[in-house]
């Protein structure tokens, strides 16, 4: 039992994460009715904006030593004779990091706010009005486009940056094993279920969110109604490029730094599909139940079934219900 | 003149000469041409943009030393993404476009190599090498014309199970990328293992990346072993692997094979995440460029790339990644110029004769002492172990050939 529950907690934690993703997904189809496809390339950008602000630019000569490594007299005191790889040791490391940290996760944020903005203004927004597939044709050139970029800015050198929490190990008894938890994962977990939290009740309840539901149900009447559709288009991507700038910088700390942090956002659309295009809570419920069955399937089948199991069970519910387990039933008028 | 047979004889080998010696004239290119595909972009394109400028510095040494017997060659490298089938066609796009002049080619992976195999066939066969070391390849019955600058991982596992072995160690666990590349030696492992006494009390399949370290960890917790071996992976996963059994506390002993074993991602990690590579080992094939006293061929790349790439990281140090690379290359060289100096057509078929009978032969510094091509394959490394104060790997065992 008490195995069983580490590996469900492992899943959850990878589950928060795939929702993290997909959450970006979602509210740029809530809003636009465009699938995306270049969405894991705006979260492999976040991730590289959190890497220029928590590592390069706090490595160069003229930034202040602080932002680079904080260190008061009670820290090293603190850190003096501590064993290595101890918890405390792990607190103690992040808290020396927190200004890096701190700055690299607000650069990421703005600066990926702004490139969803430009790709919103320049490339989207000049084709309302035209066929919805030739705007995911955009976000298809898209992936070679940032992928390039990414390439040309920061070259293809892999690199590590620093986890957003500490990440001392967390152990605890149940049903007689020992869990055994990162910090980080935990924490990352929990910066994941607020952000999606976050928007699920800001759609529900703002004014915001009104008029993302509204523009999603019928563009026409959401203009006729005095919505500015465009604003909600921006407004989508934008909320995409933050949540996918928290979703990089995750990652990052979880993967390091490559050029592949791009393809994470394909195993997501699987995910997506599952839960339904349109549903923030269909979704959660999908990225959760998949991170547990990836989690489960490897702890009993091994890792080669690990990621053939969960799509397995993807494909089953589109087969029962094609769109999604609360994905909206498309009604057209003939 | 009277005709005896002894005056046919030298009348008919003179014609044969005349007539023959422009034939072979227009056979023979004013240049040779080697093509090479690289991931300089995609997963991979850490390692491909570091390969890429060894194939300037292998211009430059290789035509100063006059060619393949006077004649020059030209390196063609074009980017494949670490897609198999993107080589395919850079292959054969080279093909078309130099013809005779193109006596070999070098791809970017296991995926690439496989996919051009069958097509190196009669007229559009060449010599072939690669950065691959997959097991399967290190076969002159089935890949004629294909080699390998080092060890097959199955050797490369041999090497890292003999020295466990040696070490008294009893259990093992296998962590590996579910890809071709991780799967590789697994199977082969297992047998050997078996052979020396020690029990494999896991095998885990991982994504290649992405991987979900909380979960490998607890398994690798689980199983008790006291050594894990790493196959399959680049810049991620081994080294997240290596820091969560770290924090969990496991004395679990990492070893990792040729692609887990550079410095450039060892010392970023060690900078950022704190000395948790501490005791990592692994089989490398080659020296470091560092350790290049008894290693003539280094000193001169040592002494070109101070000249070449000045100003860059590339001026100092080259990656274990590029230096796979100009093995291959130089392997591929010492067959075409045995060829020539044979007095035979660079043909793939002569090549690749001369290339299976290597033997004895010094590398300047790339191996231990003077290597054998087996199999077509050079079935010799070393362990080596990271230091994080220095930054380097230093010499655990011996040169060992399996």
């Amino acid at each position: 039992m008490g195995q069983l529950t580490q590996f469900a907690i492992n899943g959850l934690m990878s589950g928060a994460i795939y929702a993290l993703i997909a959450v970006g997904i979602v509210s740029v189809y809530k809003a636009t009715k465009v699938v995306n496809f270049a969405h894991g390339y705006l979260i492999m950008f976040g991730a590289y904006f959190y890497y220029t602000f928590a590592v390069i630019i706090p490595g160069q000569e003229w930034a202040p030593s602080w932002l680079a490594s904080w260190e008061p007299v009670w820290l090293v005191e603190m850190k003096e004779g501590l064993p290595m790889f101890s918890p405390m040791g792990a607190v103690l490391d992040w808290v020396q990091n927190v200004p890096r940290i701190i700055f690299g996760i607000i650069g990421a944020l703005i600066a990926n706010a702004i490139v969803g903005r430009i790709i919103e203004r320049t490339l989207m927004r000049p084709l309302m009005g035209q066929s919805i597939f030739a705007m995911i044709m955009v976000t298809v050139g898209l992936i070679s486009i940032m992928s390039g970029a990414a390439s040309i800015i920061w070259t293809a050198d892999a690199d590590f940056v620093p986890h957003i929490a500490p990440n001392a190990p967390v152990r605890f008894e149940l049903f007689g094993s020992t869990i055994f938890l990162f910090g980080a994962d935990l924490v990352n977990m929990l910066i994941a279920l607020i952000i999606f939290g976050g928007i699920v009740l800001m759609v529900r309840y703002t004014k915001s969110g009104v008029a993302i539901r509204a523009t999603a149900e019928d563009q026409s009447t959401a203009y006729s109604m005095g919505i500015s559709v465009p604003k909600v288009f921006s407004r989508a991507w934008v909320l995409a490029s933050t949540t996918g700038a928290i979703a990089g910088a995750i990652l990052a700390t979880r993967n390091g730094i490559s050029p592949s942090l791009g393809l994470f956002g394909f195993s997501v659309l699987a995910i997506v599909l599952m839960g339904g295009l349109d549903s923030y809570i269909g979704v959660f419920l999908a990225a959760m139940a998949v991170g547990v069955m990836e989690a489960m399937t490897q702890w009993q089948l091994g890792g080669d079934w690990a990621e053939i199991v969960p799509y397995v069970a993807v494909l089953a519910v589109l087969l029962i219900r094609p769109h999604g387990l609360f994905g909206s039933k498309e009604v057209e008028r003939i | 003149m009277k005709l005896n047979r002894r005056s046919f004889l030298a009348t008919t080998a003179a014609t044969t000469a005349v007539v023959g010696t422009p034939m072979i004239l227009k056979a023979q290119p004013s240049e040779y041409v080697l093509g090479a595909s690289l991931p300089l972009t995609g997963p991979f394109a850490t390692a491909g943009q570091l390969v890429a400028p060894a194939f300037q510095l292998a211009a430059k040494l290789f035509n100063d030393e006059g060619g393949i017997a006077g004649t020059p060659i030209r390196f063609v490298t074009e980017d494949s993404g670490y897609v198999p089938q993107n080589a395919l066609a850079n292959y054969q796009r080279a093909l078309a476009t130099e013809g005779n002049a193109m006596i070999g080619y070098f791809a970017d992976s296991t995926g690439a190599m496989k996919l051009i195999a069958p097509e190196l066939k009669g007229e559009n066969a060449r010599i072939m090498g690669s950065t691959s070391f997959a097991s399967e390849l290190a076969n002159p019955e089935t890949h004629p014309y294909q080699y390998m600058s080092g060890p097959s991982y199955q050797s490369q596992f041999d090497i890292l199970l003999e020295n466990i072995a040696a070490e008294g160690g009893k259990s093992v666990a296998f962590i590996y990328s579910n890809t071709e590349f991780g799967r590789d030696p697994i199977e082969h492992g297992k047998a050997t293992a078996e052979r020396l006494g020690i029990e494999v009390v896991l095998e885990e399949a991982t994504k290649p990346q992405g991987a979900d370290i909380p979960t490998h960890v607890t398994k690798l917790a689980q199983s008790g072993a006291e050594y894990c071996i790493l196959q399959g992976y680049v810049t991620g996963v081994w080294p997240q692997l290596i820091g969560g059994a770290r924090q969990f506390g496991l004395p679990t002993k990492f070893k990792g094979t040729f692609w887990g074993m550079e410095k450039i991602i060892a010392d970023r990690i060690t900078k950022e995440a704190g000395p948790f590579l501490a005791g990592y080992e692994g089989v490398m094939p080659y020296r470091y460029f560092w350790d290049r006293e008894d290693a003539p061929r280094y000193q001169q790349y040592a002494a070109l790339s101070k000249e070449m790439f000045a100003g860059t990281p590339l001026e100092n140090y080259m990656s274990t990644w590029a230096i796979q690379t100009m093995c291959g290359l130089e392997i591929a060289m010492k067959a075409f110029r045995d060829t020539a100096e044979a007095g035979l057509e660079l043909t793939a078929d002569n090549i690749a004769e001369k290339l299976t009978n290597i033997s004895d032969w010094d590398t300047g510094g790339f191996f231990g002492g003077p290597v054998t091509m087996e199999s077509n394959s050079i079935r010799t490394g070393r362990v080596y172990e990271y230091d994080t104060e220095s930054g380097l790997f230093n010499p655990k065992s011996d040169w060992l050939t399996v």
